[in-house]
């Protein structure tokens, strides 16, 4: 019977961010969210000082100084690089491998109790040297029990960063799920911790006891799979590598609103080029593209959310096509509101070149290989170097996302290369 | 935020590393003799890098190991995933810098050497006080 390792990066971001710059270890350092809105990866030191997911960094700035806090803006670039090579690693020791997020994987994992602690030893130690971050290692019969060993690995130093769950004593085990509260389970929130309260469920113990069928008739089945997969029934399985994926969603919330259509033009375009360069890259074609702009949730008048669902003429990753059908949403763009937040999808896709369309058919800038030279211009000369009409200024329109805390792109970009000292 | 889907090579910036050898290419009309000969450039990254997920290429900043043709602004490939050996360069994480020095480990303790007379070694009582972040393997000189 195959088991399942949940590997994750401790503080993913906080510890990409160490990787290049030794001198943050052992200081609180926090990671912002877009537009450097609030923190979302938080490293111990910074959670011992109180600081909460998801803490305003106005708020926290006043006072960083006073506690040396350290704030960095995202650097996807380094992050989604830093992802790549633990993914790689990890496949290294199964060929089952589910990505699961930026920083977490499932794989499956065969062997004795000694060879799987062996195993999960292993994959800690190479990512460490190899790529440079810390991870902890949970190992179970499950992805829901995987989950929580690995929390366990992360919590209870004597298990120095990997948990083989049935290598626990029972009775440890037991005491364990006997402490934590059902909240800790994966998939377990807020209102169905109230629910299960209700039902006088409040440890993991509780519901592990509960008879699965009469939690499907309350809940639902996938309650019913938690339970079964917490009792040691693998429920949940593996996913392949997601090539199906049916939709890419470009949304971000901006630095500043923006009140006119012709702003709301300018990201269309921008978004229409990413949309654009991301299904080439997966080798995909969209059918429907969908655009929308939405104001403020905190600025409860004049609101106003336009969408508009754009049917393209063809499979297409065109991406002038794509920018003119996110056009289609500027006639109802509301002169003088102030829109926080645009974007487009891209649904119903397909492999590209599946189909061949007929040639009265096809696409005059497909076939003129736009989209490539788009990609091969920004590959070699940094992205905002070319762009169709307004979504190709360097520098970046005014609403372009906020990163005024940015660390060096270490790993992706030339001119900003790691700097060793000779002295 | 995006979930990353596959493993995927050193990125854009450090894959400039490729080298155009490939046949001249031969007036329209006549197949060139060369074609079928021709099995792609040569790509540095295959040749210098052996494992993507544990090498990175970095900067050097300062003069201190010239002596080992190691010059201001010369880049360098590190792999992490090497055991430093005595006599490797390395970079080494002194005072929260990564900083470049060849490794000596001696019966007495370990050193870390500059290769230039006008810069000082650093004494470490043992390899375990110290934190090495990778091994340099190749240098890329500017000439």
């Amino acid at each position: 019977m195959p088991q399942i390792a949940h590997v994750d990066v401790n503080c993913f971001y906080a510890s990409a961010e160490r990787a290049f710059n030794p001198s943050l270890e052992g200081k609180p350092v926090i990671v912002l969210s877009n537009n450097d809105g609030c923190a979302v990866t938080r490293s111990p030191e910074a959670k011992a000082l109180g600081i909460g997911m998801g803490d305003p960094w106005f708020k926290l700035a006043p006072r960083a100084k006073e506690w040396g806090l350290i704030a960095l803006s995202s650097n996807y670039e380094l992050y989604g690089d830093i992802s790549s090579r633990v993914m790689e690693l990890l496949g290294r020791y199964s060929a089952w491998l589910e990505v699961y997020s930026i920083d977490e994987a499932f794989l499956g994992v065969k062997g004795s109790p000694a060879e799987l602690l062996a195993a999960g030893r292993s994959m800690k130690a190479a990512v460490r040297r190899n790529v440079g971050v810390p991870v902890c290692v949970g190992i179970a019969p499950t992805k829901t029990l995987a989950k929580l060993a690995n929390k366990w690995a992360k919590n209870n130093k004597a298990f120095a960063g990997v948990c083989h769950w049935d290598s626990v004593p029972a009775s440890e085990r037991e005491a364990l799920l006997g402490r934590l509260s059902v909240e800790e389970v994966w998939g377990i929130a807020g209102r169905l911790t109230r629910r299960l309260n209700v039902m006088g469920i409040f440890t993991i113990a509780d519901l592990v006891r509960a008879d699965p069928v009469a939690i499907r008739d309350k809940f639902n089945v996938v309650m019913m799979r938690t339970v079964l997969e917490l009792q040691g029934t693998p429920c949940i399985p593996m996913e392949e590598e997601r090539i199906g994926r049916d939709q890419l969603i470009f949304s971000r919330s901006f630095a500043k609103p923006i009140t006119t259509a012709a702003g709301i033009r300018q990201v269309m375009s921008v978004y229409g080029q990413q949309a654009s360069a991301r299904l080439a890259k997966h080798g995909l074609q969209a059918k429907v593209l969908t655009a929308f702009a939405g104001t403020s949730h905190f600025n409860p008048k004049d609101t106003s959310y336009p969408s508009v669902c754009v049917p393209l003429p063809m499979p297409t990753a065109d991406p002038v096509i794509l920018t003119k059908a996110g056009h289609a949403l500027l006639p109802r763009i509301v002169e003088g509101v102030r829109y926080a937040r645009a974007g487009i999808m891209v649904t119903d896709l397909r492999p590209s070149g599946n189909q061949a369309p007929l040639s009265l058919f096809e696409n005059p800038h497909e076939e003129r290989h736009i989209g490539t030279l788009l990609e091969d211009v920004t590959r070699r000369y940094g992205r905002g170097s070319i762009g169709l009409g307004h979504g190709g200024i360097r520098g970046g329109p005014d609403w372009t996302m906020k990163r005024d805390m940015l660390s060096p792109r270490y790993t992706t970009h030339w001119d900003e290369l790691p700097l060793v000292k000779a002295a | 935020m995006s979930v990353i889907v596959g493993p995927r090579v050193i990125d854009a910036g450090v894959s400039l590393l490729s080298v155009l050898v490939s046949p001249v290419p031969v007036a329209a009309g006549f197949p060139s003799p060369a074609q079928d000969y021709f099995d792609g450039r040569i790509d540095l990254n295959a040749h210098l890098i052996k494992d993507v997920t544990s090498t990175y290429v970095v900067r050097v900043s300062g003069e201190s190991m010239e002596g080992a043709g190691i010059s201001d602004g010369d880049e360098l490939i590190v792999d992490r995933s090497l055991e430093p050996r005595d006599g490797s360069v390395v970079v080494a994480v002194l005072d929260g810098e990564l900083t470049i020095k060849r490794l000596r480990i001696t019966p007495t303790g370990v050193i870390l050497q500059a290769e230039n007379p006008a810069y000082p070694d650093i004494e470490v009582p043992a390899l375990a006080n110290l934190s090495i972040w990778g091994t340099a393997v190749r240098c890329l000189h500017h000439v």
